[in-house]
């Protein structure tokens, strides 16, 4: 051991192979199929999100009176400041669609069930965090549909029985929209939702490290021993691969398709259409196919099924016998995610 | 299920997912470029092209307004910028170098041909490209002589505050008719006259040949050449410019944003179409048509390219949709021509049927072999087109009754007054009784009224289903015009002419006035039409108390 070593050793007293052996996962081999490798895509994402995001606040303003001021600045005026915001703004997006799409890996493939039904429970709280995540983004802009789209979530949230009116007070900071509200979405935004958002991921990734992936094996593949390889380097590159072709990709939307600005927020004109962002749309349109109380309830009731569904699967397999009873459902509920999806973005009203 | 069917399931749902995604994105990035640009100058992201950063930066601070205009249009989108319409050849007669670009102010449509061939073709045969012909007619003699003076005349009284030392008698003609019609570009000339394209004789490539010409026109010490106060500035649709190409793009694509949208709208023909004598716009607005596109204008995806009614929009047509735009049925083609789809004509004193030659021109011949062989589109076929822009909404019954109803109107008034009123003012004019000089005597401007005016007011009112307009402001006023003003004073010029030595003309002119006051439908007139006033006024007696006039 060298001096330096030795130095760094007696200061910090950990050993730099153990951190190498705990680090360095044993991979199970299907993950050479890519497909099966974009579980690492939204942490990557995410990773952007905090540095373009910080980068953005510099400038942000959180106030009624300078918010969308602060942003035409961003856009038009500081250097570079219509890539970052392209960035953040289209990483979001792919952030919830590969959060969506590591989803459906994991749910097809049964990979929630014993003994990672709680590593799902932690996976959906992280797909809330990411929707939150969103809509408190959305919100920051204040132009007039983010504005309005605010004033329609705290709406629709205070008709949730008992805990709605506290909840619509805890986000706008009052009864209605106010001078304080901005600053609310701003630190839920930039502060307490990615916080939570790390110690949960810190969690998952954990739970994933201690009960290992899923080893799946694909037909033929049965009667071999279960294969492995190291995560680095093979794995490492592979994700790098992943993660730089996602920059690319991420630097061409936010070149081709750069991010406007619409109207400037006015609360004494509605607009004629109010929408929310895409990944939204499906509750959006969800809302107007059954009113008020009736659509909030059964969005309520859709995700706490969604939470718990290990454990309502393994009901549903002992009850029917039939182990591939969620990959139909699953089809279904995908399906109808994406149709009303559509539905919504076709449709002016 | 196996493993390998469940990877086909997440493959083909991820899929299905991305398709969404994308779906949802192209139409939200869409919304928002459209919601960005309403209403608002220069909101796309433009890149300035190199060989115009110069003007674009300059021009920014200089005249900001028409930098934000291009920053707003399909050009700057596409990176067509100021050098690609202002480049100018160093033969071109107003080619001038501006920071070291050669440039020209004007753009005509041989400038704009070089990227819309098909559009500048169609635009070239139209009526609209020759509106420029109205230099020498009947209103231009009105508006330049008339109204103004041909020659510059000096002023009669001191004008306090300005100096006035010259009256510019065809300022009415430059600011009015010209506006519309086209002024024939000019630039002053050293000898204090002007230069045109008369005089720079253009060659086909629209470069001039008379290069004495070139040499006379006036520049400023940059070299600019100057142009005349009397013919620019002008975006009148049938502009004679200095190449040698006829009309104005801009007249309709307003510059510099050229925008397709604004051109969709009836706005834009209302700078011209509108006022007594053809009040298209003012029509418009009183139709059904007008009403609908107010109230819907939301849903009109104005902006929409291609805009094709029927499958872009149905809330209501406007003018460009009728005479001009795409529609289901003819194959989605755009015309800019919009004598394409016109079937009368109703700009002269009597009504045409609009049977054209290959020149576009009106086929006048009345002999029947003669004219089916001059005829190159008739007006069968116009008014074909026309119905397939009505049917996107309307059934064929529907078209062709309201056809038959404008058809009615038209000839109506034709057979009733315009023919009748031609044949007194010929009889008049022939036998000596009016002098050759237009307008200087009373007869002539309650004529000019009654078909330029009032006469158009009616066939137009019809021919775009306004009922006010073909009625109070068009056939009631033909009718009090003819009845009250014409006939009176045509026998007051025969009566005054019998007086005065020429009686054999005035009973020949009487004759024809008697003549046509004898036909069944004048008959009310000279022998009452009692029986019918009886019932009127009982009516209002009954309904009003009011029976006695």
């Amino acid at each position: 051991m060298s001096t330096r070593e030795e130095w760094i050793a007696e200061r910090v007293p950990v050993s730099l192979q153990a951190v190498a052996t705990m680090s360095n996962e044993p991979v199970p081999y299907h993950l050479k199929r890519w497909w099966f490798a974009l579980g690492g895509t939204p942490a990557y994402l995410f990773t952007i999100q905090i540095i373009t995001g910080i980068l953005l606040a510099f400038y942000y303003q959180p106030s009624p009176t300078t918010a969308y001021e602060s942003i035409r600045y961003i856009t038009d005026e500081a250097a570079f400041g219509w890539y970052l915001r392209g960035l953040h703004k289209w990483g979001a997006t792919l952030m919830i669609a590969a959060v969506v799409l590591h989803q459906m890996r994991v749910f097809f493939t049964g990979s929630y069930r014993r003994p990672r039904e709680l590593n799902w429970m932690i996976g959906m709280t992280l797909l809330v965090c990411t929707l939150m995540l969103g809509f408190t983004g959305y919100s920051l802009v204040f132009e007039q549909l983010s504005y309005w789209g605010a004033t329609v979530a705290a709406n629709i949230s205070d008709t949730v029985p008992v805990i709605g009116p506290l909840m619509k007070q805890g986000l706008l900071g009052g009864e209605i929209y106010n001078d304080r509200t901005l600053s609310r979405f701003f630190i839920l935004h930039a502060a307490v939702l990615p916080v939570l958002l790390i110690l949960v991921l810190v969690m998952h990734i954990s739970l994933v490290r201690l009960l290992g992936v899923t080893e799946l094996k694909f037909e033929g593949e049965e009667a071999q021993p279960a294969r492995h390889f190291n995560f680095f380097p093979s794995h490492f590159y592979t994700e790098l691969i992943i993660g730089l072709t996602l920059m690319i990709l991420l630097s061409a939307l936010a070149t081709l398709l750069p991010v406007g600005m619409g109207p400037r927020a006015n609360p004494l004109v509605t607009p004629d259409v109010i929408k929310p962002e895409w990944f939204f749309y499906v509750a959006f349109r969800w809302l107007k196919l059954f009113t008020g109380l009736t659509a909030v309830l059964t969005q309520g009731l859709i995700i706490f099924v969604m939470f718990f569904w290990p454990f309502i699967d393994d009901w549903l397999v002992r009850k029917f016998k039939y182990a591939d009873i969620s990959v139909w459902i699953g089809i279904v509920g995908a399906l109808t995610i994406m149709g009303f999806t559509m539905w919504e973005a076709l449709v002016a009203h | 299920m196996t493993l390998d069917q469940k990877r086909w399931v997440i493959g083909g749902l991820g899929f299905l997912f991305l398709l969404s995604l994308v779906s949802v994105q192209w139409l939200e990035v869409s919304r928002r470029r459209h919601e960005e640009s309403g209403g608002r100058l220069g909101a796309s992201a433009v890149s300035v092209p190199d060989a115009s950063r110069q003007c674009v930066d300059c021009h920014s601070q200089v005249s900001t307004g028409i930098v934000d205009h291009w920053k707003g249009s399909t050009h700057a989108e596409k990176g067509v910028a100021c050098l690609d319409c202002h480049k100018a050849g160093d033969k071109d007669a107003d080619m001038f170098s501006h920071y070291g670009k050669q440039i020209a102010t004007i753009v005509t449509p041989r400038d704009c041909a070089s990227c819309h061939p098909s559009e500048s073709a169609e635009f070239a045969v139209s009526h609209h490209s020759k509106a420029a012909n109205i230099l020498a007619s009947l209103d231009n003699f009105l508006a330049e002589t008339v109204e103004g003076s041909r020659v510059a005349f000096s002023p009669h009284s001191p004008t306090p505050g300005k100096a006035v030392n010259v009256v510019n008698g065809m300022a009415p003609a430059n600011s009015g008719c010209q506006q519309c019609h086209g002024s024939v570009v000019a630039f002053q000339a050293n000898d204090g006259g002007v230069v045109t394209m008369r005089d720079l004789k253009p060659d086909d490539k629209g470069q001039p040949t008379n290069l004495d010409a070139v040499g006379r026109i006036v520049r400023n010490e940059s070299g600019k050449p100057q142009f005349s106060s009397t013919s620019w500035p002008n975006t009148g649709i049938g502009r004679i410019n200095l190449d040698g190409s006829q009309g104005s793009c801009a007249a309709c694509h307003s510059r510099h944003d050229f925008s397709a949208r604004r051109a969709r709208q009836p706005e834009n023909c209302g700078k011209c179409h509108l006022g007594p004598d053809h009040p298209q716009k003012e029509i418009y607005d009183e139709s059904k048509h007008g009403v609908a596109f107010r109230d819907l204008i939301g849903q009109m995806n104005l902006d929409a390219k291609p805009w094709v009614v029927g499958k872009d929009y149905s809330a209501a047509p406007t003018c460009a949709t009728c005479h001009m735009s795409a529609n289901m049925r003819n194959g989605m083609k755009i015309t800019h021509d919009p004598g394409e789809r016109i079937s009368w004509t109703n700009r002269p004193p009597v009504s045409l049927v609009m049977d054209t030659d290959a020149n576009h021109a009106v086929v006048t011949e009345t002999d029947p072999e003669k004219r089916r062989a001059a005829i190159a589109d008739t007006a069968d076929a116009k008014r074909n087109r026309m119905k397939q822009v009505c049917s996107t909404c309307h059934t064929p019954d529907h078209i062709n009754l309201f056809y038959r109803q404008y058809d009615d109107v038209v000839i109506n008034y034709n057979e009733k007054f315009a023919k009748p009123g031609q044949a007194i003012m010929a009889a008049l004019t022939d036998n000596g009784l009016l002098t050759k000089t237009q307008y200087d005597e009373q007869i002539e401007w309650t004529w000019y009224y009654l078909w330029h005016h009032e006469g158009r007011r009616a066939r137009m009112g019809a021919s775009m289903m306004a009922p006010d307009y073909t009625q109070w402001h068009g056939m009631f006023e033909v009718a009090e015009r003819f009845y009250m003003k014409l006939i009176p004073e045509a026998r007051a010029v025969t009566a005054a002419a019998a007086r005065g030595g020429k009686a054999q003309g005035a009973r020949a002119a009487d004759a024809t006035i008697d003549e046509i006051l004898r036909r069944p439908e004048h008959q009310w007139l000279l022998k009452g039409a009692e029986a019918q006033a009886d019932a009127i006024q009982q009516e209002m007696q009954r309904k009003y108390g009011q029976g006695r006039r």
